[in-house]
């Protein structure tokens, strides 16, 4: 077993767990974007950072990713914490502002401006609908490509992947275009982004035959009409 | 080559090699590295084999072709051995004569490095300033060694220090030696390496281990890897093997960009050699060591040379960072434990167990032991690679070794660590580098690249660059320092277009500081440090670009506009006027001139021009338009009534009298520009005439009095008074304008005290203050000089003193003392011309220590000479005193003119707060004073200055002053003057423009010249100045051509 910190309550767990894991098996809500239980953590939306260390060693770490460590006193919710959450999400509402998901996280941790040019992308590169395609579904059809602004997420050179069978279990843990609108009517949509809806493996025409489990499926519906 | 399977063997060709090596023999060297090779080494290298061969001297001269020897600026550089003689930049036809030389044994006196202050050829590699204060422990074994044989290494001990090791050396004491150097890792992290080796040796290694040399340099500007990895690979190979020993690594990885072509060429080469002689390999040397190293190239993803990351790649998956812990030493290429170096830290092993690890660490400072090779580029005189020990100061680099700023300008900064690191200012160059420091002030050591930045480089665009290289290359797996680099270059970009606000600073720096925290690498954890270093050091820049729309180095394109309208003070348009004149469209032309310059003639005539010193014909190599020579043309030639000006007079503004004191040109802008806004205004002058400086300053053969009068004439219209023979503080205060019903006042009374030596003999008769001086002449026509005249100073008057008093009759002759050198003279280069010209002599490099009299009248001067020294805060190198140099020059008249200061004692009883420096203090944005409503502007708050300047501050008083009168915000944003009117162009082709020269307009014969006071330039002709304006390369095009019209040019419809 491991002993440590978190927010002053020492605690311990076994080897191998994650901050995240711990803080929140305890008890201390960290929020979280990239992370779903079943799939390897991966870090990419900075949501969970917490604070270890102490004096000017302390440092922010992805609580996803960071082993617990013997002695280690972790923070979950300092002021540096916080105002580096408010920032990632103000970014974050930035980039994908329709995302119900991120309207929550908002509002949740009380962003209440957003002072960046707005974009309206449908995706944030977090990588779980890649990760569930390798880890859950055993299909590895889609991944990331190319780096930094041009870094996006699809089939190798765009092109339908043999191995993807239509699951729609990337569609499904997709954060910014899953529930983020349930209408398919365009006047009462609330922000319209889901018309824009692009899976990353499959052709549209496909959706209807598709054995997709997703019900109501935002994509098919817009087909039908 | 056969297979050497003992230590023995090794050491008998050691010896071997030593016998037939024939060191007397003299050896041309020619440094061929990647640089070497583009500046046309590879010429060299056939000419020389072939002067070589065709003359019989195969076996008296020795040719060594090796990679770089760092002086980059003076490529293709050849070395001569045994004596070090050095040539820079050797050209074909010199290579010939070089083995001429060498086969002579005699030295070319024409060829080698010239001292830049001196001018003094220096022969000897090792007295050239760039290498004398370097330590070049790697990078003189540059030069010793051909990189693709392996003998040559050997017989330069090399594999010595491997062989000790292999033969008695224990793998503690490897580690211990490597701890005990101090050596940290040269990648820019600054880990211990030492500690670094004993954890790998600590790991299990029943599966393997893995060494790592990263020669994955990316950062722009920095190139002393792959310096290293082309000119001597056998030192990262016996580096690595001195590594693996002391770890038990099995298996050595040399991580390598794909676009160092030649690098990877003599490794490729260097390992083939080094495993035919059993170096590498099973059992090396007959020993139970085995250890192989093989080559990885990199695709160029400039993350890649993180180490997680480089990891990955090696693996064969996306180089994407991951988290630490696992560290690498735990938990690295395939899972097996691992140690990552850079190319300079496996460099430094062989020279440490070469000079013994005590002696290594005496070098340099505390906890950063060794030297660290540096890649000096930018803007400095002598680029290239340099080594230096660890504690050296930026001062030493930058200026000793560096020779200072390329061109004029001042070096405002350097930038470590490339896009990781931060800039540094100048102010705080003679910081010791090392890890900690930099790291304290917000850089990083980085791989060490140096680019020096000077005036002419604007910071923001700087940030900019670097933040589109970090969002282009940043893995993109973090979502902070993908969007957050993206975020930043947005803000960046929006502040240097000028469409940011103040605010942007603010979340800027909020954002920076997120992106430096939350990231996982250490790619994302300093992409900050651009942003945050420049916020730090030149938030003024920052404040300038947003606030006053303005990029001071003429960078940022969307806020210079045109620059020579940016230039210029008062924004005037002369890329319009100038288009004008080409079009001949002279009334059109005069109206652009006059719309933001009441003084056109005045200008025409005596403008220090900043237009022309920005143009852009001038930035790239040729001459300027001769602008205010084409302005003069358009005075000249139109009425000065064609124009009216508008008047927007509000509500009120005629019951609001208004006092202006001094009728200069600064007053009189003021007056004129409030008069148009209906305002009564009232100008005290204390002279007899108005003009101020203009009258009294400017001497008539430049600014003939005629055309003077007519200006002033122009702008005392039904709304102005001018009430000359009243001074401030003499006939008026400030109180008594108040009571007297004015509402405001603007103090323009210029700068009319001459400052003194302070030397003795100051008040002797026949010495005389410039300001006096000229007065006497230029109000009252007084002759005072006699004899032989000194005028002490390099300014505008002095240039103007000497050549009024060249002028008067009873002068024999008329000399010029100045401290530095003609080249610091802060005169108009053309007016120092035009004197000298005249038979005014010049003597540089003086300093008066006393003025000696007989009989109570002036008889000379005893004087000093300089030498030039340091650099000062102004950028220009310092006088130093020579001792023992006194002399004294004999004068009759003597005519002191190092400054003007305003004359005013009585202010401060007025209630009006003074400067230290004798100035009335003001705030420079809103131009108000201590007193409310009392404004002030020109000479009496900066100093003596330029008449287009003053003209601008009478602009700003008069609109200041509209603005507290009707209880406005003063301090107001300003707009960027961007061009908005099109004008088509006049269609000059590229032969044309190179053909024609820029116009020189004619003077007067100098019989006139010396003898009168007639105008001594004369206008352009029509055809001349038709000409002259179709020169300009017309800037504004970009920003007013209208859509079709550029797409006709790039269609290439236009003839």
């Amino acid at each position: 077993m491991i002993n440590l910190t978190i927010n002053g309550l020492k605690v311990s767990v076994e080897k191998g767990t994650t901050l995240l894991e711990a803080a929140q098996f305890f008890g201390f809500p960290i929020p979280t974007l990239c992370h779903m239980e079943g799939l390897s953590p991966y870090g990419a939306c900075r949501l969970c950072v917490v604070e270890i260390g102490e004096g000017p060693k302390a440092k922010l770490v992805s609580s996803c990713t960071y082993p617990a460590e013997e002695g280690l006193k972790v923070r979950t919710a300092s002021r540096r914490v916080v105002k580096a959450r408010k920032m990632v999400i103000e970014l974050l509402l930035a980039t994908a502002p329709q995302s119900k998901v991120i309207q929550d996280l908002a509002s949740a941790h009380e962003v209440r401006q957003q002072r960046f040019r707005q974009e309206y992308e449908d995706c944030i590169l977090c990588g779980l609908c890649a990760r569930m395609c390798k880890e859950q579904m055993m299909a590895n059809a889609i991944g990331f490509r190319g780096r930094g602004e041009k870094r996006s997420l699809g089939a190798p050179f765009d092109i339908k992947n043999e191995v993807c069978r239509l699951c729609g279990g990337c569609i499904y843990v997709c954060p910014v275009c899953m529930l983020r609108c349930t209408y398919t009517e365009p006047e009462k949509a609330i922000c319209g982004g889901c018309a824009n809806i692009g899976p990353p493996c499959v052709e549209k025409e496909k959706f209807n035959d598709m054995m997709c489990y997703m019900e109501p499926c935002v994509a098919c519906e817009i087909r039908k009409e | 080559m056969g297979q050497l399977r003992s230590i023995s063997e090794f050491r008998a060709l050691y010896d071997r090699l030593n016998i037939v090596r024939n060191r007397k023999i003299p050896t041309i060297i020619i440094s061929a590295g990647t640089c070497g090779q583009a500046s046309g080494a590879n010429d060299l290298i056939r000419i020389a084999k072939r002067e070589i061969l065709s003359r019989g001297l195969a076996n008296k001269i020795n040719l060594r072709i090796t990679g770089c020897h760092g002086f980059c600026e003076m490529e293709p550089s050849v070395l001569i051995e045994p004596h070090g003689i050095f040539y820079p930049e050797v050209g074909l036809e010199d290579m010939v004569r070089v083995v001429d030389a060498v086969s002579r044994d005699a030295v070319l006196e024409d060829l080698p490095f010239k001292d830049p202050q001196t001018g003094q050829p220096v022969i000897k590699q090792s007295d050239i300033p760039f290498y004398k204060k370097q330590l070049r422990l790697i990078l003189s074994r540059n030069e010793k060694v051909d990189p693709i044989r392996i003998y040559n290494y050997i017989e330069n001990s090399g594999y010595q220090p491997l062989i000790g090791i292999l033969d008695n050396g224990e793998r503690d004491w490897v580690l211990s030696e490597v701890k005990e150097s101090g050596l940290r890792g040269r990648g820019g992290a600054g880990f211990p390496t030492g500690l670094k080796w004993e954890m790998l040796a600590k790991q299990n290694g029943n599966a393997g281990k893995y060494l790592v040399c990263n020669a994955d340099e990316g950062d722009p500007g920095a190139y002393m890897d792959r310096s290293v990895l082309e000119g001597n690979p056998h030192s990262i190979i016996e580096g690595m093997l001195i590594g693996a020993y002391g770890t038990g690594a099995t298996e050595g990885v040399i991580y390598v960009r794909n676009e160092y072509p030649l690098a990877i060429k003599h490794l490729i080469i260097a390992l083939r050699q080094a495993r035919e002689l059993g170096l590498l390999g099973e059992n090396i040397l007959g020993t139970d060591f085995s250890f192989d190293i093989k080559i990885v190239k990199g695709a160029g993803a400039f993350v890649c040379g993180e180490e997680t990351a480089l990891m990955r790649s090696v693996e064969g998956r996306v180089g994407e960072p991951r988290q630490r812990p696992p560290y690498p030493v735990e938990k690295g290429i395939n899972g097996r434990p691992t140690a990552i170096n850079n190319v300079e830290t496996w460099a430094n092993i062989p020279v440490i167990f070469d000079m013994g690890a005590e002696d290594f660490a005496k070098i340099g400072t505390k906890n950063n032991s060794g030297t660290k090779i540096f890649s000096l580029v930018g803007k400095v005189k002598y680029t290239g690679l340099v080594e230096v020990p660890m504690g050296t100061t930026i001062e030493t680099i930058v200026n000793d070794i560096g020779g200072g700023p390329s061109g004029n300008a001042r070096i405002k900064a350097v930038q470590t660590g490339g896009p990781s690191g931060g800039c540094i200012p100048s102010s705080m160059f003679n910081l010791p580098i090392d890890y900690d420091s930099l790291t304290k002030v917000g850089s990083i050591m980085g791989s060490g690249g140096m680019i020096v930045m000077d005036d002419n480089t604007c910071m923001l665009d700087i940030a900019k660059y670097y933040m589109n290289f970090l969002k282009d290359e940043s893995c993109g797996k973090c979502f902070t320092c993908r969007k957050g680099t993206q975020r930043m270059h947005e803000i960046l970009d929006d502040i240097t277009s000028g469409k940011a606000g103040m605010a942007h600073i603010d979340l800027l720096a909020e954002l920076a500081e997120v992106v430096k925290d939350t990231t996982m690498c250490g790619l994302g954890n300093t992409a900050s440090n651009p942003v945050l270093s420049t916020l730090k050091y030149f938030r003024n820049e920052y404040e300038r670009h947003i606030w006053d729309q303005r990029c001071d180095s003429f960078v940022c394109k969307e806020i210079v506009g045109a620059p020579c309208q940016s230039a210029c003070p008062i924004g005037t348009e002369a890329w319009r006027y100038v288009a004008h004149i080409a079009h001949g469209e002279y009334e059109q032309a005069y109206k652009v001139i006059r719309e933001t310059n009441p003084f056109p003639s005045v200008c025409a005539r005596v403008c220090d021009h900043k237009c022309e010193s920005r143009c852009k014909l001038g930035t790239i190599g040729m001459s300027p338009v001769a602008i205010r020579a084409l302005k003069r043309f358009v005075t000249d030639t139109i009425d000065p009534m064609t124009y009216k000006p508008e008047r927007m007079s509000s509500n009120g503004n005629g019951e609001r009298p208004i006092a202006v004191i001094g009728s200069g040109p600064s007053g009189l802008t003021a007056a004129h520009y409030l008069s148009l806004k209906g305002y009564k205004v009232t100008v005290f002058e204390s002279e007899s005439i108005p003009g101020g400086m203009l009258t009294c300053g400017i001497p008539s053969y430049r600014l003939p009095r005629g055309i003077l009068d007519k200006e002033i004439e122009s702008l005392v219209d039904e709304n102005v008074t001018v009430q000359c023979n009243t001074k401030l503080g003499r006939d008026i205060t400030i109180d008594e304008l108040f009571n007297q019903g004015y509402k405001s006042v603007f103090l323009a009374m210029g700068a009319h005290k001459s400052r003194k030596l302070n030397i003795e003999g100051e008040d002797i008769e026949g010495v005389y203050p410039a300001i006096q001086f000229l007065k006497d002449f230029n109000l009252r026509g007084e002759k005072i000089a006699k004899g032989r005249v000194g005028v002490i100073g390099g300014g505008d008057s002095a240039v103007d003193a000497a050549r009024v008093a060249l002028r008067q009759p009873a002068v024999e002759s008329v000399t010029i003392l100045y401290r530095r050198t003609r080249a610091e003279m802060p005169a108009l280069a053309t007016e120092v011309d035009a004197a000298i010209d005249e038979g005014i002599k010049l003597e540089t490099l003086v300093t008066p220590l006393k003025i000696r009299s007989r009989k109570g009248k002036l008889s000379g001067v005893d004087c000093l000479r300089n030498k030039l020294g340091e650099m000062d805060a102004s950028g220009r190198r310092n006088p130093v005193p020579i001792p023992g140099s006194e002399f004294t020059a004999e004068f009759d008249t003597l005519v002191v003119t190092i400054g003007d200061v305003p004359d005013i004692e009585f202010i401060e009883g007025m209630g009006i707060e003074v400067t230290e420096k004798g100035t009335v203090k003001y705030d420079s944005e809103t131009l108000a004073t201590s007193r409310a409503g009392v404004f002030a502007g020109g000479d009496v708050v900066t100093g003596p200055n330029t008449v287009v300047r003053a003209i601008a501050a009478g602009k700003k008083a008069a609109a200041m002053i509209d603005r507290f009168l009707h209880g406005q915000e003063l301090k107001q944003p300003s707009r960027a003057g961007i061009p908005g009117h099109y004008l088509p162009p006049s269609g000059l082709s590229d032969e044309e423009l190179n053909e024609i020269r820029r116009v020189v307009p004619s003077t007067v014969d100098m019989r006139y010249r010396t003898s009168s006071f007639v105008e001594v330039e004369q206008t352009l002709s029509q055809e001349e100045a038709a000409r002259e304006a179709r020169r300009c390369l017309r800037c504004d095009l970009e920003f007013t051509q209208p859509a079709e019209d550029k797409a006709e040019k790039i269609g290439g419809k236009v003839a």
